[in-house]
């Protein structure tokens, strides 16, 4: 009983649930439309919930640091949390579209969210000149069709050599198309597999760490 | 002789960094008025727009995070006056990103959509950031719309949500997004079974992977944000896409230099190496 | 066709209402850019910090929008009588016995709903959106009654979608043996090509974002009273702080 209300019960709800919500598209049954929006409202619902793990984790993580003192980490660990309380003390209390809020927002998390996503741009060019070297044949096809594009990218030269555009507009709609389609059909095929193992049972990886009793 | 090329081939990444940011900074400092050509992705989405007949009402996903602003946003400024310009024409936006409702908030600060005579409720409405990605494209996708905008005001009586009930009263779905699972999600949920034209403004980097739906004919038109300019020539209305032209192609002109200089450099010291060993 | 358009040299004159409010805020936003793209040349405690602030505000974002959502999609339908959702709010807060030592598998059930949904919707697309419409659009290429160069493109296509699809076959390690290894070399080709342009795209993607956040920095911020001296003075503190904590004389 305990094994079945503890593992097979939360499979057979994935089950359920998963199949109602694709009765509803393939076979258009008048009933389940209602189920599957109010199932697609608490799907929002939960989703809203989750969105507190990434906190709830700093939290745990960081309250830990503080109170061990970790050298080198605690006075950060403090200014972090601060940091948590701030931007959800003003957007939940004040709101999330206030003068206030857009403050804060544009003046740490906007600058530092678009500054962080960018670095890579540096060890990109810097991997470009020390590591990207034609030693066999893939990666000369690498190098000579990423060179190809890199040319093209630069609209001076697009505009200047044509040429650059029509041999850019065949790899983009050949070679490139072509092999993302086939990896893309290879995923979908993966993805379909993965969704009807989970609905069987036979991937559980959703339920986390084992019970007792499941060990 | 090898020594040379092997120190041409170890120049410390602080070296190349200073290249790379100097390659910003000149054009930065003056620009050289560089011509930049307009593809015929850009022009596509544009008619796309401008062919929509009045009283149309677009869906807009602002599915792009504050990381993906640089890119992204210039284009998504140049769409919007665009359609402001045009007139006639109701947008409804949602956020499927955390981030898209504060990036909003920063775009129509930008457009000034009451230039154009544009008025929120009237003709624009923001429906706020809804949780689930795909979820969320479903739940608008079969109805009913949220009763609340971003603000949780009720938009019952809001002009602009008169008729909207589902996907099927949108005649256009545009998605700028930084994430693979929105732009995908929207051929998914909308495209799949609603058959809505979407528009799909994704990151430089993820264009590879959206092409076979282009070329499939799920999306009608795909950019990256990176063409901002070419849209701004396009709307007549220069922002901070034409900018970033001079830049991009210094730029692309260096980093091309550098993998040719690399290789040359790895080349010469083997082969000086090799040439050492036998002599 | 192409056109070009000259720009001037120089800024852009803009009349703003600056406040102080405006110019703290964009003095932060500045200081924490280069802090942040400081990490490029070393680790320094200008780079933990901004780090640490942007880990604390994207939490706290999340904390905002998840008591948003809550509140609009949850609470408004249970006070307007939808009393169902109760049962979901209680689930929403079982998610988090996910930290208990115990019942820590009570958390299962909110989560298979989530993942039932999911698998759901995802399940019910997929089939058409990355399956069918790929294949016919792939076996709609026509390769007869067109020009050579367009045939020979089509054909190559198709040839290079099967192939790539043949390479991810893992079932059947025999497929990839022998002479039928030629296929599988052949899709790793094609896609080395995909990847290529991939690669020039991700480099145009982070080239335009350097760009957004460097035009902020010399356009928005070093116009402002004071910032063209701080940004020497940003730079030198910066590099010291970049001496490991064993070589400079203070901080240690």
């Amino acid at each position: 009983m305990s094994l079945f209300v503890r593992r097979q019960l939360p499979i057979a709800i994935v089950s359920i649930t998963a199949i109602l919500v694709m009765a509803d598209y393939f076979f258009r049954i008048a009933a389940t439309g209602p189920i599957v929006r109010d199932l697609q409202n608490w799907g929002i619902i939960l989703s809203a919930f989750a969105l507190g793990f990434g906190a709830v984790n700093l939290f745990i993580v960081h309250t830990r640091h503080i109170s061990k003192q970790t050298s080198n980490q605690w006075p950060y660990s403090i200014w972090l949390l601060f940091m948590v309380a701030l931007f959800a003390g003003v957007g939940v209390f004040i709101g999330p579209t206030s003068t206030q809020y857009m403050w804060i927002y544009n003046a740490s998390y906007f600058a530092l969210s678009a500054t962080l996503y960018s670095s890579t741009g540096f060890y990109i060019a810097s991997g470009c000149y020390r590591a990207l070297r034609a030693r066999n044949v893939q990666s000369v096809i690498l190098l000579v069709v990423g060179g190809i594009a890199l040319l093209r990218n630069a609209p001076m030269l697009a505009a200047g050599y044509p040429i650059l555009i029509d041999i850019d507009g065949w790899v983009n709609s050949v070679p490139t198309t072509s092999a993302q389609r086939g990896i893309m059909i290879g995923a979908a095929l993966g993805a379909i597999a993965l969704g009807v193992r989970t609905m069987i049972g036979r991937e559980t990886g959703f339920l986390g760490r084992r019970t007792e009793a499941e060990r | 002789m090898s020594s040379l090329w092997k120190k041409l081939e170890d120049v410390p990444r602080e070296v190349l960094y200073g290249l790379f940011l100097l390659a910003f900074i000149i054009p930065m400092l003056s620009p050289f008025g560089l011509p930049i050509p307009i593809s015929a992705d850009v022009r596509k989405w544009f008619a796309t727009i401008d062919a929509l007949p009045a009283g149309s009402t677009i869906m807009i996903d602002m599915g792009y995070s504050a990381g993906g602003e640089p890119e992204l946003g210039p284009y998504a400024v140049a769409v919007t006056h665009h359609i402001f310009k045009k007139g006639k024409l109701k947008s409804i936006y949602m956020a499927t990103s955390i981030d898209g409702v504060q990036l909003w908030e920063t775009l129509m600060a930008e457009v000034k959509p009451e230039q154009y005579g544009a008025k929120y409720g009237t003709d624009y409405v923001h429906l706020g950031y809804m949780a689930g990605t795909e979820t969320a494209m479903a739940k608008v996708g079969t109805g009913p719309m949220p009763s609340t905008d971003y603000k949780g005001n009720s938009i019952a009586q809001m002009p602009v949500m008169e008729g909207i009930k589902d996907a099927t009263s949108f005649k256009l779905l545009i998605c700028y997004t930084t994430g693979g699972d929105q732009s995908e999600g929207w051929v998914r949920q909308w495209v799949t079974p609603y058959k809505t034209p979407y528009l799909s403004c994704v990151l430089a980097l993820m264009i590879p992977t959206m092409l076979p739906y282009y070329r499939a004919g799920q999306i009608v038109s795909l950019v990256s944000g990176a063409t901002a300019g070419q849209y701004e020539l396009l709307n007549k209305i220069p922002a901070r896409g034409i900018k970033s032209a001079d830049v991009i192609s210094i730029c692309h002109i260096l980093i091309f230099a550098f993998v040719v200089l690399g290789n040359i450099a790895y080349y010469a010291r083997k082969a000086s190496e090799g040439s050492r060993k036998g002599g | 066709m192409r056109e070009k358009l000259q720009r001037g040299r120089g800024k852009e004159v803009e009349e703003m209402a600056v406040d102080l409010a405006s110019v703290i805020q964009i003095w932060l936003a500045a200081l924490f850019t280069i802090w942040a793209y400081s990490f490029a040349f070393r680790d320094n405690a200008f780079f933990k910090f901004a780090e640490h602030t942007f880990v604390g505000a994207a939490a706290g974002h999340n904390i905002v929008y998840a008591v948003d959502n809550v509140r609009r999609y949850g609470w408004d339908p249970l006070s307007k009588g939808a009393t169902l959702y109760a049962v979901i709010f209680l689930l929403g807060l079982v998610l988090y016995t996910r930290y208990h030592k115990k019942y820590f598998w009570l958390s299962r059930f909110p989560l298979a709903i989530m993942v039932g949904i999911g698998v759901g919707l995802s399940l019910r697309a997929i089939v058409t959106a990355e399956f069918i419409a790929q294949i016919q659009s792939t076996a709609g290429m026509k390769v007869v009654g067109v020009d050579s160069f367009t045939a020979f493109n089509n054909l190559l296509f198709i040839v290079i979608v099967l192939a790539v699809v043949y390479y991810f076959v893992f079932t059947f390690p025999v497929l990839h043996g022998g002479s039928r290894g030629a296929i599988s070399t052949f899709a790793r080709w094609a896609m080395m090509a995909a990847f290529g342009y991939s690669f020039a795209n991700a480099l145009l993607s982070r080239i335009t974002m350097i760009f957004g956040r460097l035009d902020y920095v010399m356009n928005t911020w070093l116009p402002l009273p004071g910032a063209i001296l701080a940004l020497p003075l940003a730079l030198i503190l910066l590099i010291y702080s970049m001496i490991p904590a064993k070589k400079r004389p203070w901080p240690k």
